[in-house]
């Protein structure tokens, strides 16, 4: 029979900790509603999403009634719709109907994001993958749901500097695209180096090819939990550290199995993954930042932050890994500066900066997240902070990420407000010196030795 | 899922309580498995652990009920079912 004492930490885990399942995000395969024409290529996928996932958000409201656990999102990812658009779209324009017609399926099933308008081209681009990427500002302009992610690279293949290069523009131009609301569309564009093809967080969710027809993923959460675990340990030695984020990563996970069995059950849709990151929120209390700081740090950024960070990723994927049958994404913990408000607090006062990030990004589960840039900050700087973050990930066999918010007619300081879970964050000074000879030398970055490791 | 559910209540203590949430319970065919009930100053706390199998209502419909018994005895009253406690602290 279940304690009283378990019972109450559970309930106190939600009512004060934060605890919730951050998301469940359907994957949906679209190759089969491919087709040359446009409007029925668009009707293909409007009906297919609308039919597979009519039920998934009542469900995931069911399910968190019955177990008491909050289930914040209820998410779609697709298949990258470069891949499904190949034949059907002759210029931007035709992709932009396809992200319309995406968002109207949103909108329909009460998702609050959709993931996959994307294009893998971690070793070149096709006409197709081409077109899809010039197409990214005006489509993320003119939806609200529609996340896009783009591969750049991977260890297996190398680096494509061509569409490294395009990125940072297209990054530019997305800020531009959408200047009257603190540059938003940044916030719902990722590129990635070794992108997961069963990542349920956004902005970076898609549905990879070699995905089944339909698969539940479910990302877990709860850095408030494992700050509150840490509070209880203070001045201990890094034995006792560990296990105690061990056994909390444990718990989190285990609720994470709970929803996505039973919303694989009760949608008819196989099981895929769950992902064991933790996510932090702007809540206070719910921050990667805290548990940093609970471990010894001044603030995040201070030297430590490093080691700290590496540990709590590590302890996260050893507990979480017996609590699920299944694991994949992302796994690990997230840095989003804006999303983060102790994060925010730190970049604000100059403990964090965008070089420590980086090293930080090293040791965590993706890269550079929800950074507030300057306006100003030139295309060929955006594309070398992507080459930087790529090559960490192309030479350490990791995911990394990138996904900054250059703040159109702002400057660093200002503060900007993005809202709900993507925070607000003062806008982080960029290193001025120019790297544009570097960025615009074209081609590709050869996949690097795997061995010889040191 | 089972049909146990953990109902737990918390707020200020006062005549009449627990009466009323184990009248709905009787009245409801929920058979009462486990009852724990600690008070601290002024405050209530009550764990009940209860058997659903021949409440005719549906889940939503407890969790409704509950609510109402909780603003009457301005308590609140929740309802989870037992999986998430037996998945988070059993092996």
């Amino acid at each position: 029979m279940i304690d009283a004492n378990e019972i109450i930490e559970t309930n106190q885990m939600v009512a004060s900790e934060n605890l919730d399942v951050r998301t469940i995000t359907m994957g949906i395969s679209l190759l089969d509603c491919m087709t040359p024409d446009l409007d029925q290529l668009c009707e293909n996928i409007y009906n297919k999403i609308t039919e597979s996932a009519k039920d998934l958000v009542a469900v995931g409201d069911e399910i968190a009634l019955e177990i008491g656990i909050p289930v914040i999102n209820k998410r779609i990812s697709v298949t990258p719709i470069a891949i499904v658009g190949s034949s059907a779209c002759k210029k931007p324009e035709d992709f932009v109907k396809i992200a319309e017609t995406l968002e109207k399926a949103a909108q329909k099933v009460g998702v609050n994001f959709l993931g996959g308008y994307s294009a893998l081209v971690q070793k070149g681009m096709s006409t197709a993958d081409r077109l899809l990427i010039e197409s990214i500002p005006e489509a993320l302009a003119k939806t609200e749901h529609i996340c896009s992610s783009i591969a750049l690279g991977s260890t297996k293949t190398g680096i494509d500097m061509d569409a490294v290069k395009l990125m940072g523009e297209i990054v530019v131009k997305t800020a531009k695209a959408t200047e009257d609301r603190d540059s938003i569309g940044c916030a719902k564009l990722v590129v990635f180096c070794n992108p997961t093809d069963d990542n349920p967080f956004m902005a970076g969710a898609f549905h990879g090819v070699t995905e089944g027809d339909r698969v539940i993923n479910v990302g877990v959460s709860g850095p408030g939990v494992v700050r509150h675990a840490l509070s209880q340990i203070r001045g201990e030695n890094f034995e006792v550290l560990c296990e105690t984020i061990k056994k909390t990563a444990f718990k989190i996970t285990r609720v994470g199995q709970l929803v996505a069995k039973e919303a694989s059950k009760r949608l008819n849709v196989p099981f895929g993954i769950v992902d064991l990151s933790l996510a932090p929120t702007p809540a206070v209390g719910d921050s990667i930042a805290d548990i940093i700081c609970e471990m010894g740090m001044e603030y995040c950024g201070a030297p430590g932050t490093t080691a700290a960070l590496a540990i709590l990723n590590d302890q996260v994927k050893k507990g979480g890994i017996m609590a699920s049958s299944y694991v994949g994404g992302l796994s690990g913990a997230f840095i989003p500066v804006t999303e983060d408000s102790s994060m925010a607090k730190a970049a604000e006062i100059g403990a964090l900066t965008l070089e420590k990030l980086e090293a930080m990004t090293c040791v965590c589960s993706v890269g550079l997240d929800m950074i507030a840039i300057p306006g100003d900050t030139s295309a060929s700087t955006i594309s070398g902070i992507i080459a930087d973050e790529m090559a960490i990930g192309m030479i350490n066999q990791k995911t990394t990420a990138v996904r900054v918010i250059p703040v159109i007619g702002k400057k660093a300081g200002d503060e900007i407000e993005l809202g709900g879970l993507l925070g607000n964050a003062k806008i982080m000074p960029v290193n001025p010196y120019d790297c544009s000879a570097f960025v615009n030398r074209g081609g590709r970055i050869p996949a690097p030795v795997h061995s010889f490791k040191n | 899922m089972t049909s146990k559910i953990i109902v737990t209540l918390v707020g200020k203590d006062h005549a009449g309580i627990i009466a009323a949430v184990c009248n709905y319970f009787a009245e409801n065919d929920v058979n009462i498995l486990d009852l724990s009930m600690t008070t601290i100053q002024d405050y209530i706390n009550m764990i009940l652990i209860v058997d659903v199998e021949k409440y005719k209502k549906t889940f939503p419909g407890l969790v409704n009920d509950l609510d109402q018994i909780g603003e009457k005895v301005k308590c609140k009253v929740t309802a989870q079912k037992e999986e998430v406690f037996n998945m988070m602290h059993r092996i």
